[in-house]
């Protein structure tokens, strides 16, 4: 027999120490936002023949020591050609460093008539009241999800159960900003997609514990909670192993096949991604189940 | 208990009718008259990929009047309301960025190259445009003083009128009721008209024969079509610029992806080895149930694809972005997981000594209820998400619309696509996950050939 408690000490252990190893990184290597999201500044050059995005990246990295990205453009009349080198964050851009990366385009590209088509300097895409709305959209889900588990699982106490699973959810949540963070990677839209597949991942694999819970409970009445969690989590443990390494290995054969291919930027979706859902796994079994466990019996006590 | 038996043709019918929905899905049904292609039916190559997949437009808007100040609340209100304009023309996946100190709002939408249906410049234009609604007295503009804008309008909607076919239906709050009140007794005690002006153009000039109107509504009559009058709404909804927007034509570009040029081919090849890891590990672990659940897994994705297209005619095509695709992703995760939790229950009962028909009926029914949970709990997070994030006068919004109203129409496309996809897709898995693994299953487990419980992953030796 194991004990809930025990189960719950070492979850909670094991996430402390991610999120704990991922907040270091953020506070001592910086969380780095996307353009989108802190704004920035954009400077375009246009030229003429052909330059290839590798050379023109690999030049502008020697004159600038900050993280950038580059986009290549066309005039939709298709006679100007231009590339667009993005940096995030304010004060992104120094007069100074302009010119050191203008001389150094102009000297590496002497044929192509390197020339600075536009400088802006602009604010995040992402309006002020997106965060106020993000946060009351997580609060009405929130609510409306105790509403709906309470409901169904009334005979197991569905709304403590119900907050605990939220409590594995957050914890899911940051461990894909801890994966952000320990990898290096730009926080940007395909984050934003990460954080909102999580979501409904992480309430769907704790809802099937507490569904086991509860058939288990109309079965054999006579198990104590503790008993009863047991039983459950082994009941259900099969298939959160084979639903998690499938969808896992789905995911990491996105990102590898988007690697052999060049194709980087997936990188900042799948990392994220597969982290959080072996996190949905882990949590609904080592945390989620565990604490309401160890609430109902403190509480009943 | 016996459930009822299902007879061993349903395996096939559904098949086929998966295989159908899912070939035309995919492929579309086309003509080719010379080089001009006519769709029947849309097909995945027709969906319209966002610009981080395939790249797309940039325009820089500029004030169109020199020398007036322009406020920073200026400049976000002109944000929202493009914003809301960029979701009203469809389009989800937007970048709109400000620059205050240039004045200029950059404004970057996803074009695919040879799309003929949807005209870049026409649509710049309309973010543009200052969307002024201007009610004037007499038969034109011409006396050059509106007795009331935009502004007093609470909401419009485009309705059908027996009488009149489509016309644009406007709800006024007090000032405009007064206004219009005394407006049209005028007219009607004059016998003249009254006009209604978009920016420069005359929508609509009408008589007062009935009376003043006094209630708080008015309609406008302009022999609308249906998409018209629904456009017109909604631009009236959307509100109005705070100054016309003009873009430099030398700055309209086009934009590759911002996930790489070679995103989309990239993107489908790892999206189809995934998929088909998954299936191999499906078959691998349940066999004849793992084959089931490959074929309900396509038709989900089918079904999915269809309903982005713009395969079924009522469901307008849709911008697909990266968390679309996640949303995508998520329901195929959830598809799994639904034939996953099934397909243990019935290796369960196996393991209880049950005969195949026996295994197979409870362990649906002892599936049904996680799946339907988990399945519902997914489907709250995609409205809530649709609802805070999408336009505000869609169907869902109306429902959270007393919450959300107190933050201002701040729409976020890319969220909102998740959602959407995330929504049909979770249906798509109790259509397909649910009930037609179901019937599949049940099915093939009657014919000779799978009358093994070891196919299912029951013990060899059982009977």
């Amino acid at each position: 027999m194991i004990n809930s408690k025990k189960v719950l000490k070492f979850g909670l252990i094991v996430y402390a120490v991610i999120i704990i190893t991922g907040i270091l990184f953020g506070v001592f290597a910086g969380v780095k936002l996307d353009i989108n999201f802190s704004g920035g500044a954009r400077i375009t050059y246009s030229y003429t023949g052909d330059i290839k995005q590798a050379d023109f990246e690999s030049t502008v990295k020697n004159a600038l020591d900050k993280e950038f990205t580059v986009s290549k453009n066309e005039s939709l009349a298709g006679n100007t050609k231009t590339y667009a080198i993005n940096l995030s964050g304010k004060n992104a851009l120094s007069a100074e460093t302009q010119e050191k990366i203008t001389t150094a385009l102009e000297e590496k590209f002497k044929d192509n008539k390197i020339e600075l088509y536009d400088s802006n300097s602009v604010s995040s895409s992402v309006a002020g009241g997106f965060f106020a709305k993000s946060i009351v959209a997580m609060v009405l889900t929130a609510v409306l999800v105790v509403i709906y588990v309470g409901i169904r699982f009334k005979n197991i106490g569905g709304v403590s159960a119900a907050l605990t699973a939220l409590c594995a959810l957050v914890l899911d949540l940051a461990i894909t900003f801890c994966a952000c963070s320990i990898f290096r990677l730009q926080i940007d839209s395909n984050y934003m997609a990460v954080v909102l597949t999580i979501l409904g991942y992480s309430l769907n694999d704790t809802i099937v514990v507490y569904d086991r819970v509860r058939e288990n409970k109309k079965y054999y009445p006579q198990l104590s909670l503790n008993e009863n969690m047991n039983r459950s989590i082994k009941g259900v443990l099969t298939r959160n192993i084979v639903t998690s390494v499938t969808t896992v290995v789905a995911v990491i054969t996105i990102i590898v096949v988007a690697e052999i291919y060049g194709l980087t930027t997936l990188r900042t979706f799948g990392i994220p991604m597969a982290f959080g859902l072996l996190s949905g796994c882990f949590s609904s079994l080592f945390v989620a189940g565990p604490l309401w466990v160890c609430y109902k019996e403190k509480r009943t006590a | 208990m016996k459930s009822k038996r299902v007879g061993k043709p349903i395996f096939f019918v559904i098949f086929v009718l998966i295989l159908a929905l899912t070939y035309t899905a995919f492929f579309g049904i086309h003509d080719y008259f010379g080089d001009k292609k006519q769709s029947y039916i849309k097909g995945a190559e027709d969906i319209r990929w966002g610009i981080d997949i395939s790249g797309g437009v940039e325009a820089v808007f500029s004030p169109d009047k020199e020398g007036v100040e322009i406020t920073k609340d200026d400049m976000a209100s002109a944000k929202a309301i493009i914003e809301t304009r960029l979701v009203n023309l469809n389009i989800t996946d937007y970048e709109v960025y400000l620059d205050n100190a240039n004045h200029q709002v950059i404004v970057r939408f996803p074009r695919t190259a040879g799309d003929d249906d949807f005209d870049p410049q026409a649509a710049i234009k309309e973010l543009g445009a200052s969307a002024q609604l201007q009610f004037f007295e007499g038969d034109d503009n011409s006396s050059g003083n509106p007795f009331m804008t935009g502004e007093v309008v609470d909401k419009a909607t485009g309705v059908y009128e027996q009488e009149h076919g489509w016309v644009v239906s406007l709800e006024l709050n007090s000032k405009g009721a007064e206004a219009f009140g005394t407006a049209t007794a005028n007219a009607y005690k004059n016998g003249t008209n009254i006009s209604i002006y978009m920016d420069e153009t005359n929508i609509s000039t009408a008589s007062c024969s009935n009376g003043a109107i006094t209630g708080g509504s008015a309609i406008i009559y302009g022999n609308f079509t249906q998409d018209q009058a629904v456009d017109l709404a909604n631009k009236i909804n959307a509100g109005s610029l705070p100054f016309a927007l003009t873009v430099d034509d030398s700055k309209l570009q086009i934009i590759s992806p911002s996930l790489g040029s070679d995103a989309l081919r990239v993107m489908v090849i790892a999206g189809s080895i995934a998929f088909g890891v998954v299936c191999l590990l499906m078959l691998i672990r349940y066999r004849v149930h793992g084959f089931v659940a490959c074929i309900a897994l396509l038709g989900q994705l089918a079904g999915t694809i269809a309903c982005i297209s713009g395969y079924f005619p009522n469901a307008s095509s849709f911008t697909l972005t990266v968390p679309g695709i996640a949303g995508i992703i998520l329901s195929i995760g959830v598809g799994v997981d639904c034939n996953v939790i099934a397909a243990e229950r019935i290796r369960d009962e196996f393991k209880k000594g049950k005969t195949i028909d026996g295994a197979i009926d409870s362990g649906f029914k002892n599936s049904l209820s996680a799946i339907i949970d988990g399945n519902v709990t997914i489907v709250i997070v995609s409205l809530v998400l649709m609802g805070a994030f999408g336009t505000p006068d869609s169907f869902i919004a109306k429902i959270f619309s007393p919450l959300m109203s107190l933050f201002g129409s701040s729409i976020t496309g890319a969220i909102y696509s998740f959602g959407y996809t995330l929504l049909i897709g979770v249906i798509f898995n109790l259509i397909m996950g649910v009930l037609a693994s179901k019937y599949m299953l049940k099915s093939i487990s009657q014919l000779k050939l799978f009358r093994k419980p070891a196919l299912y992953g029951g013990k060899k030796n059982d009977k």
